[in-house]
């Protein structure tokens, strides 16, 4: 179970990042892309890298971002999403730039961190809010969250860092303290 | 190609054939190359073999193409629209060792999960591992109760032959000295972690007749020198076994059955080999062989034998019986007791109960264990305590305790959501530590022989081989599902009674097909006129034909049926040698 001093250690850091004045309106606050999506637009993929990293952020282990998760997300819509659910994820995207045109005059990836934080609750609570209830689509942000989430904990980085991945375990023991081992297993 | 002649014919004539290279036909193919049979496998997939053709076995999470392993859903629904039912089976690690569906059609009057591979190993490859006998009371069962027919034999006849299997695949499990669960030849068990071994304390004591074990599995814990010399060790503890096993941690035909028949030198492996018929000699009254389409050629072939041997599965062994029509057999091969595609069973599961454990919050464990907790069936086991007035027959649970991973709150339908779920560093946090323990019961119960539960030849609907193909038509009965109402009741009571929280019964509902334990369609029995195979396991009307997988089962019992079929195939193989030698054959 995640302790209390983590899920501080969690905040601070989030809280963290605007207090150091990373934040600002400008498109630099999202780094230059070092790949060329093939299924997301330029624009897109600038987008999918922020909203990665808020949603798995950097902190004591690897970000989204140094897990390869927008390349992921990439690759899932070009070769693994069907129309309908590709769709619905890049209708996502669209709403997000026209949500943050509207607030505050400007696209997803040039608001300041809080705002962008903002916006992402306000998409988390509408999520909650709808699920349960048939009609309708299902709302794009557990999609895009999930397969952010996906993505995170089967890279590399993710599974190696964030967690532990054991490919040949050679034994199993049945009870362990959980301090020893620190973090929660990759694969079962 | 009809008849050979000469030296052709002479080129393709062996002692025995086996068709299929499954659980049972690997065991066949061992038994008689041991004991001196020049053998013919015939496969209708295409060749796997140990080590070289697991392409996935070692892949680790980050190197899939799709996230993870799932394939995209249009494919699954166009290639895979039944293989998909089972939820789990089917994935980029594993499709190799499925069929493709819209290749192999057949016609549901009513649902029939047909779960299979097509390829050399079968589903030996991809089984779950678990490895009960049958007991005394399974055997003795439709006879005391007017059910179905008589077996043949009883278990006493094939406990010698469990022994034999179990000491050969390996088995790990604990020896619990039941009478309606018999003892085997176990390597040491594996271990129960501490949720499991807290139930067992604390349920056995208000349940001291529901026993709580763990699971028998046919993975190595301490392989024997024979073992060993195959090239197989003991398990890693990596629980990817359905990609196939690099270590031989666990019993395949691959790993085993046909690398012992190898090494004989007695042995050949055809693949690509769909064997559409029996040859029948009127003149002599017995089989002279088979008759194959090869899958790559689309020739016609055939082969010869002293003996053959059925180990196709359940329903394509029928499948070719129902296919060999002759004067002497116009309604199918060895089915003048019509029973021949009839008494369908598997076993019906999908209901149980769930509860969590917050108490072990600060206990985890390391190590994937392929194997979970085992409950022997606990009803109608002949005395007055544990008679049912609802149903007949029992059911066993399989089960077990984990923490689930960083992967608990993806979006899943149906589930229902207890607020936002946030995201960010805490959400990272919480998903980087294992989840709530969660200790789960589910039901193996066993189906009754129904005559009218059956497949049919349907020659109007062709495979791309031109292959006429099977109709199914299976449906579970009132015994069956007012079982299911108990088998939801006493998992709830058994997490109850250990202090477990939350706990949920559940059916999550069943569909005949997904125990995957298809079976009965070529009964054993004593009279040729009510079942298709005699105590040997020999066509009773056809003493050179032997049919070894779950086609012959005269009941289903409530456990794994593997290993039975194993110790049925090496009892028969015995059989035949013995047989073969005296010019019985």
């Amino acid at each position: 179970m995640l302790s209390r001093r983590d899920a501080i250690r969690g905040l601070t850091f989030t809280f963290g990042v605007a207090a150091t004045g990373f934040a600002g309106r400008a498109m630099a606050a999202a780094p230059a892309l070092g790949w060329t999506p093939t299924a997301l637009t330029p624009d897109q993929a600038r987008l999918v890298d922020v909203v990665a990293e808020l949603i798995i952020p950097k902190t004591d282990t690897p970000g989204a971002r140094e897990a390869g998760v927008p390349q992921f997300v990439d690759r899932a819509l070009a070769d693994y999403y069907n129309k309908a659910q590709a769709d619905r994820l890049r209708a996502g995207l669209a709403r997000m730039d026209a949500d943050a045109r509207a607030a505050h005059g400007d696209v997803f990836v040039a608001l300041t961190p809080e705002q962008q934080i903002e916006l992402l609750n306000g998409y988390d609570r509408e999520a909650a809010a709808a699920q349960g209830h048939t009609a309708g689509e299902p709302h794009f942000f557990p999609l895009l969250e999930d397969l952010v989430t996906v993505g995170y904990f089967t890279s590399e980085p993710g599974a190696t860092v964030a967690l532990s991945y054991d490919p040949v375990p050679g034994a199993y023991h049945g009870c362990v303290p959980l301090a020893e081992l620190g973090r929660g297993w990759a694969t079962r | 190609m009809a008849n050979l002649n000469g030296r052709a014919r002479q080129e393709n004539t062996y002692d025995a054939i086996v068709v299929g290279s499954g659980i049972t036909g690997g065991w066949a193919a061992k038994e008689l190359t041991q004991k001196g049979l020049k053998t013919l496998v015939l496969e209708r997939g295409p060749m796997v073999r140990h080590l070289e053709d697991y392409p996935t076995a070692t892949m680790d999470p980050w190197q899939t193409k799709y996230p993870q392993g799932q394939l995209p859903s249009d494919e699954l629904n166009a290639k895979y629209p039944v293989q998909k039912r089972t939820g789990y089976t089917l994935t980029e690690y594993t499709r190799h060792f499925f069929v493709r569906d819209d290749q192999n059609p057949y016609t549901e009057e009513s649902r029939y999960d047909w779960i299979r591979g097509y390829h050399v190993g079968g589903r030996s490859l991809t089984w779950g591992r678990q490895s009960y006998r049958h007991s005394p009371i399974d055997f003795e069962a439709n006879a005391r109760e007017g059910i179905g027919v008589d077996w043949p034999i009883r278990y006493e006849e094939l406990a010698p032959w469990y022994d034999h299997v179990e000491r050969f695949i390996g088995v790990s499990g604990q020896a619990e000295g039941l009478p309606h669960l018999p003892d085997g030849q176990y390597q040491p068990p594996m271990e129960m972690n501490c949720v499991e071994k807290a139930f067992k304390a604390k349920s056995e004591a208000r349940f001291p007749e529901r026993r709580i074990t763990m699971g028998r599995t046919a993975h190595l814990t301490d392989p024997t020198e024979e073992q060993l010399a195959l090239g197989r060790t003991k398990c890693q503890y990596r629980n990817m076994c359905i990609r196939g096993c690099p270590f031989g941690g666990y019993y395949s035909s691959n790993s085993g059955g046909l690398v012992a028949a190898e090494r004989t030198g007695n042995l050949v492996i055809r693949p690509g080999s769909i064997v559409t018929s029996l040859i029948y000699d009127e003149k002599a009254g017995k089989a002279t062989g088979v008759r194959i389409l090869d899958a790559t050629t689309r020739q016609e072939e055939e082969f010869y034998a002293d003996v053959v041997f059925l180990c196709a599965s359940a329903f394509n062994s029928a499948w070719i019986m129902m296919n060999s029509t002759s004067s002497r057999f116009p309604n199918g091969f060895g089915n003048g007791s019509d029973q021949l595609g009839r008494n369908v069973m598997d076993h019906h599961l999908g209901v149980g109960a769930s509860g969590e454990a917050p108490e072990f919050a600060d206990m985890y464990y390391s190590g994937r264990r392929p194997n979970g907790i085992y409950v022997p069936r606990f009803r109608n086991l002949g005395d007055a305590a544990t008679k049912r007035s609802d149903y007949l027959r029992g059911f066993g649970y399989q089960g077990g305790a984990s923490r689930p991973g960083w992967d608990r709150d993806l979006t899943r339908p149906g589930q229902d959501p207890s607020g936002p779920r946030g995201f960010g560093a805490a959400r990272k946090a919480a998903l980087s530590q294992p989840g709530p323990w969660i200790i789960g019961l589910g039901g193996f119960g066993e189906i009754l022989p129904y005559e009218d539960n059956r497949i049919t030849l349907n020659r109007d609907k062709t495979d791309e081989f031109g292959l006429p193909t099977l109709s199914m038509n299976v449906t579970i009965r009132e015994n069956e599902l007012a079982m299911r109402r108990d088998m939801q009741t006493a998992a709830a009571e058994m997490l109850e009674a250990a202090g477990f929280k939350n706990v949920e019964g559940r059916d999550g509902g069943y569909a005949p097909g997904l125990g995957i334990h298809e079976m009965g369609t070529a009964r054993m029995g004593r009279d040729p006129k009510t079942s298709v195979l005699n105590a040997h396991n020999q066509v009773h009307e056809c003493k050179n034909v032997y049919v070894t997988d779950g086609a012959a089962m005269t009941s289903a019992s409530c456990v794994n049926p593997s290993l039975t079929y194993m110790a049925l195939t090496a009892r028969a193989a015995d059989h035949a040698v013995q047989a073969r030698k005296r010019g019985d054959l």
